[in-house]
């Protein structure tokens, strides 16, 4: 039925295709293949349509150029004074020679994430707790130059490295906020006793220049009893006669007073003034 | 059953439409082999089907290695975008620290080359201040460079 010729080139066919199907390798963009021959590295395949030779060469390994994302896992950091803070990062990787970063290496994204990890401890290290909490650029700047080299032999490049979270654990979280609130109870006290010092030194100047007014309506009260006993006199022509006038003055005007007053009911006025008052005055009337 | 020059049309173009469900860009081949070899039959009827399958398979492979031969060296590439050592070699740059002892040389790019615009360099050979160099490896972070002018003159 069927003769070997058609048998032969049936075979023959079915090895044609096979082979080129086996030797077509189509590369998307984003990726590189690395390709062994006989298993030994043989050379990357760029992005687009590639041909290798069949049933010597394999893609060995199939790797991304895109960047990669890596998320360091939040750790435990003890700083230069003591103090526990804890930080985590996302570090931006892309593997620029891809046959080192699978033959140099078992498996980078590991690698590259305990390596950061363990330089972030080693530079937050050397901080003090307020530096590191404070300089985020530059532990970032230090953690790049830092692992570049250590990660150059595995054909990637570290693209940039961001701390996210750097925090005082709980327990220094709560110190600090103890320090903070201390320190604004110390400021309030403070201020407090600067208001009392002000107001007291206040109401003493206060007191001094109603003393020293006081003083000065006496002096001025003097000279108009002064003026008034003048112009009294003047008046008279001489004699007693003002001094006794102003003394029954002011004698009525402390009786009136004496009889506004609501506890002494009685006031006893004597019927002859200027004798009384003379009487007051003793040997001043003779 | 003889099988007719439009079987081997009809095969032939489900092959190249297989190609989009399929994409090897391997089908494809065969399907314009197909092709040819109904063509060839619309034109001499009477091949036996033994020289039919041997033709097929030989159109197939010619026009693999067609492809290869001619249209891939014609395939440029469009962007680099995902490919950093291909962005990055063959770039000039203008020194703007010199390497001194352990320091390694800056070299500053008037474009951010994978986003920044000053790299850390090693060079081989002297280099001064304002010097222009070209990258030639990269290692880590850290460009190999030579300087450009060198480069010329070789």
């Amino acid at each position: 039925m069927f003769n070997p010729g058609l048998i032969v080139v049936a075979f023959l066919l079915l090895l044609v295709i096979i082979t080129i199907s086996m030797g077509v390798r189509i590369v998307p963009q984003g990726f590189k293949f690395v390709i062994q021959r006989l298993g030994k590295y043989h050379c990357t395949l760029a992005p687009g349509l590639n041909i290798i030779i069949p049933y010597m060469d394999t893609v060995a390994y199939k790797v991304t150029t895109k960047d990669i994302v890596m998320d360091i896992p939040s750790q435990e950091v003890i700083t230069r004074d003591n103090a526990v803070i804890i930080t985590n990062a996302v570090a931006y990787i892309n593997i620029v020679s891809p046959e080192k970063a699978v033959y140099g290496v078992e498996d980078y994204r590991m690698a590259i994430q305990t390596l950061v990890q363990t330089s972030l401890r080693s530079i937050v290290g050397e901080m003090d707790l307020d530096d590191a909490l404070s300089s985020r650029d530059r532990i970032k700047a230090r953690l790049k130059e830092t692992i570049s080299d250590d990660i150059s032999d595995w054909g990637i490049m570290l693209k940039t490295v961001e701390i996210q979270d750097i925090n005082p654990s709980d327990t220094m979280q709560h110190a600090m906020e103890e320090q903070a609130a201390a320190e604004r109870a110390r400021r309030a006290t403070v201020t407090r006793a600067e208001g009392d010092k002000s107001a007291a030194i206040l109401q003493a100047d206060g007191r001094l220049e109603a003393s020293r007014r006081d003083a000065e309506a006496k002096v001025v009260l003097a000279e108009a009893d002064r003026e008034a006993i003048a112009k009294v006199a003047e008046a008279t022509k001489g004699g007693e006669l003002p001094l006794v006038f102003l003394l029954g003055q002011r004698y009525v005007d402390a009786m009136r007073k004496m009889a506004e007053n609501n506890n002494s009911k009685v006031v006893v006025l004597p019927a002859d003034l200027p004798a009384a008052v003379r009487g007051i005055m003793g040997t001043l009337g003779k | 059953m003889e099988l007719q020059y439009w079987h081997w049309l009809v095969f032939g173009m489900i092959l190249i439409i297989s190609e989009l469900f399929i994409p090897s860009f391997t089908i494809f081949w065969f399907g314009l082999g197909a092709l040819a070899v109904g063509g060839l039959i619309w034109l001499v009827p009477a091949l036996s089907l033994t020289l039919q399958l041997l033709l097929w398979t030989i159109f197939s492979a010619l026009l693999t290695a067609f492809w290869f031969l001619v249209m891939k060296p014609r395939m440029v590439d469009k962007t680099r975008a995902g490919m950093s050592r291909e962005a990055l070699l063959g770039e000039t740059g203008l020194v703007i620290r010199t390497p001194e002892g352990d320091r390694r040389g800056v070299v500053r790019f008037s474009k951010p080359l994978l986003g920044d615009d000053e790299w850390s360099f090693i060079c081989d050979e002297p280099v001064q201040l304002g010097d222009r160099v070209q990258i030639r490896d990269v290692s880590g972070n850290t460009l190999v460079v030579a300087p450009k002018t060198n480069k010329q003159s070789l």
